[in-house]
């Protein structure tokens, strides 16, 4: 029987930069098949070239048979393709039930009748969600579901979820799995993209494993194990030129005093009684799988993010017990989170380049007059466009004009402004191009080298194995592994993250 | 924020374990060192210059010698030798032996230590005595207190009181401080030579400390039992520890232990519950074996561990003898040897 969706030396580019590079890739009838890999290893971007929501740079895609390319996920799904992103897609301003019947609607709707099916269309799947409840009021995990309901209750034949049960806890993800299985013998065909690879061995039929772009790795389910499936994921060519430094036991920082001591915090769902130390004159690299509570745990000590109010845990900082309200408060104490979302909360792209770096002086109240100095400025601009070798024409080029790899030093420029003691780097490399990386790594090097305490927060294994003097892995919410570089392996790191 | 002393009356005070991380990194150098000896109860070490001398209950060894060097009335709880060779022993029953003499009024001699011509004492408690020590910690006390012995007239002086439990002392090489273990309070702290003012040099330690002795390089630290969240909150909830140490016997109390039990009454065993031939990784351990070097600054360096299903628990006492580290676990019932190159990290 010829397979529902046949992909043939799929290609997407951005801006030259491959995404995924000639994958093939089928779908049979009524099978779940798993998609694994990496953060950044071309899942999602796969799967939405299926699902219509971008198109392929080259090769070619059946649906059914048919040479297909579908330019919008609406086309995609009036075909029979539904995807449920790991960004939840609906309408936060709507009801449930309107959410689930948005597009379908009749020309005359009566609001009671949309709520009495949803009802009964959300206890056919078991989910406890209440169709009357507006999206916005409801949590990540609900919102997920109603994300599955909606692309349940379009009837596709094919049905793609992009990290579904990341939100969901145990016993919904136990109802989701058993939907899965109802979709299946129904003959759905479902891709099913996660990180959590028990998921992915116990209830896929096939298993895909996808690792730079590129497939590495497909068959049966039964034909993979855990440690096969780990090897495949980060069995990567480890020659590149950046990421070939020798750890040994010289090259390792030794520790300095404690600067920040971090005990049983927690916010939410997201960090989960989570503790750890940093010490200054060292590289802390911090590793995990998305959803692993590594940003939002670094949120909370740089005063982004709040923990709980009762029972949140203590933070101390040079011995004394912090608990920033307003991010303000910790940068005039010394700690600097630069973002791993530059462009929402890294800069601000209308400005220029010295205007960006004088902020951060700002921000800190390092300015030394009380009225803001140009001079000052252009001398602040000046100094950090040297050090961090900023290629800009001038320093009054506007930030959004610049390369990727010249605005993520203008953000660390401007967080190094306010002569910090403890800087967080979050994804420092992320969309950065190969000779920025590795002006960014010898910067953060020389953080170290001077005496900083240094984060840096990666889900890429070569940079956290290059940079770090010390591996603390994140999995579900907390710190769950101290791993040292000289013993530390891209199977080991990972296994600890994902176990 | 300026309210947020006030909120934090609402929030209440978290009940949090320091992370072992760090120079604390968990590994099995201890559970892999090598046995020395295989003795009841080990405790004191001490190096006359010549050997290794060590308490198990009421005797004092030579290390490799089968025969007490002497015997005492009551179980040794804390031992020092003076450079010129001045033995003073700490007994159970409160008295502290000094060359001929017996010193009296103390309750609970934890540590000594001598500093010039003066004997250092720490009298854990005023309460119990220090084979009791459990009952101490679950009472909330801070009762103990240093003392400066001379030790040709005999005369004393209280250079701190009000501590959670002193169970190692030692003094400054140079400067004029002495720094000591308070158990409780999970922290190391320090005192003028002469009394005065406590301050913290170490604090938040993830476990019990007790002994502290110098080494060439620095300090070395035992902890003798971990701090877990289960005694944590038992210790917050008063009621119900005040239920627990009237009506259960002591060796079942839900607090540190020096060694994993094996009976099955117990229902937390070798920090470990199995059930279906699962280990659940929640269940909290009683007993450890952490030993940590220190800098001299007080700043941890490196550590040994015996981990949760470990067997050399309760370290109290170790020191550095011709570059090996000496160590007494006393819930293993074994006086073990590792070679002080190995801690460096």
């Amino acid at each position: 029987m010829a397979p529902i969706i046949e992909m043939r030396n799929i290609t997407k580019s951005y801006r030259g930069v491959p995404a995924v590079k000639n994958v093939d890739f089928t779908l049979e009838k009524g099978e779940i098949h798993a998609l694994l890999g990496e953060n950044g290893a071309g899942k999602s971007t796969l799967t939405k070239i299926i699902a219509g929501v971008v198109e392929a740079s080259s090769g070619e895609m059946k649906h059914q048979g048919q040479t297909v390319s579908y330019g919008t996920p609406f086309e995609a799904l009036s075909h029979g393709i539904a995807m449920v992103f790991q960004e939840t897609s609906l309408v936060p301003s709507m009801t449930v039930a309107q959410n689930i019947y948005l597009g379908e609607e009749k020309f005359l709707n009566r609001l009671r009748g949309i709520y009495i099916s949803a009802q009964q269309f959300l206890q056919s799947l078991n989910f406890t969600v209440d169709p009357t409840a507006t999206v916005a009021t409801l949590g990540a995990a609900k919102r997920q579901m109603v994300e599955i309901a909606r692309a349940v209750h379009h009837k596709a034949d094919v049905i793609i979820f992009d990290e579904p049960t990341a939100t969901l806890t145990p016993e919904e993800k136990r109802h989701f799995f058993a939907l899965m299985r109802r979709l299946k013998s129904s003959g759905v065909s479902i891709i099913f993209i996660t990180h959590a690879l028990e998921e992915a061995l116990a209830h896929a039929t096939r298993i895909s494993i996808l690792r730079d772009g590129e497939l590495v790795a497909s068959g049966k389910a039964s034909e993979f194990d855990r440690d096969k499936v780990v090897r495949a994921m980060v069995g990567r060519n480890l020659t590149n030129e950046i990421y070939n430094r020798k750890r040994t036991a010289e090259t390792i920082r030794k520790r300095g005093a404690q600067v920040l001591s971090v005990r049983d915090i927690s916010m939410g769902s997201m960090v989960r009684n989570t503790s750890f130390s940093i010490f200054e004159r060292q590289i802390t690299g911090i590793f995990g799988l998305i959803g692993s509570g590594r940003t939002e745990t670094f949120k909370v000590v740089s005063g982004i993010n709040k923990r709980d109010f009762l029972r949140g845990g203590e933070i101390e900082f040079d011995g004394r017990p912090v608990r920033y309200t307003v991010p303000a408060e910790a940068v005039r104490d010394g700690i600097v989170y630069v973002t791993e979302d530059r462009k929402l909360e890294g800069f601000f792209e209308t400005m220029s380049i010295a205007e960006n770096f004088y902020s951060g002086v700002l921000a800190a109240g390092l300015e030394k007059h009380s009225i803001i100095s140009f001079r000052e400025m252009r001398a602040i601009a000046a100094d950090w466009s040297k050090r961090l070798d900023v290629k800009a024409i001038n320093s009054n080029a506007r930030v959004v004009e610049l390369s990727g790899g010249n605005q993520q030093k203008v953000v660390i420029g401007k967080g190094l402004a306010q002569k910090p003691r403890l800087v967080i780097f979050d994804e420092p490399t992320r969309g950065v191009d190969v000779g920025a990386i590795a002006e960014i790594h010898q910067f953060i090097n020389q953080l170290a080298d001077d005496g900083l305490a240094v984060v840096v927060i990666s889900s890429y294994l070569p940079e956290i194995m290059n940079l770090s003097d010390r591996i603390l892995v994140c999995r579900q919410g907390r710190v769950v592994e101290e791993v040292s570089p000289l013993e530390a392996s891209e199977e080991k790191i990972m296994f600890a993250a994902v176990h | 924020m300026i309210f947020d002393p006030i909120l934090d009356f609402f929030r209440g005070k978290a009940v949090t374990i320091p992370p072992m991380d760090g120079a604390l990194k968990p590994n099995t150098l201890l559970e892999d060192a090598k046995i020395l000896a295989n003795v009841a109860r080990p405790d004191c070490l001490a190096y006359d210059g010549a050997s290794v001398i060590y308490a198990s209950g009421n005797a004092l060894h030579r290390l490799g010698v089968e025969e007490p060097v002497n015997t005492y009335g009551s179980v040794i709880t804390a031992l020092a030798i003076s450079p010129r060779g001045q033995l003073a022993v700490g007994l159970n029953s409160g008295a502290v032996m000094l060359g001929g003499e017996t010193l009296t009024g103390f309750t609970c001699p934890t540590a000594l230590c001598f500093a010039g011509d003066d004997l250092l004492v720490c009298n854990g408690s005023e309460n119990v005595a220090a084979e009791n020590w459990v009952t101490d910690l679950m009472g909330h006390k801070a009762s103990g207190s240093i003392w400066r012995v001379d030790a040709t007239a005999g005369s004393r002086v209280c250079l701190a009181r009000g501590l959670a439990y002193p169970n190692g002392v030692v003094a400054e090489a140079q400067s004029k401080r002495i720094v000591f273990s308070e158990s409780w309070r999970h922290r190391l702290a320090v005192i003028p030579a002469n009394g005065g003012a406590v301050t913290s040099v170490l604090p938040r330690l993830p476990a019990y400390p007790c002994r502290i002795t110098p080494t060439p390089s620095g300090y070395l630290l035992a902890l003798f039992a971990p701090l877990n969240r289960l005694v944590e909150f038992v210790l917050q909830e008063d009621d119900y520890r005040a239920d627990m140490l009237r009506e259960i016997e002591s060796r079942y109390w839900i607090a540190p232990t020096l060694t994993a039990a094996h009976s099955f009454l117990e229902p937390l065993q070798n920090g470990g519950v199995k059930s279906m031939g699962v280990h659940k990784p929640w269940s909290p351990t009683r007993s450890y074996g952490l030993l940590v070097t220190l800098d001299a600054d007080f700043r941890p360096v490196s550590s040994f561990h015996s981990r949760a299903n470990g067997r050399y628990h309760g370290v109290t006492s170790a020191i550095e003898v011709a570059g090996n580290y000496i160590v007494a676990s006393k819930g293993g019932n074994a006086i073990l040897s590792i070679d002080a190159r190995v801690g460096e990290s």
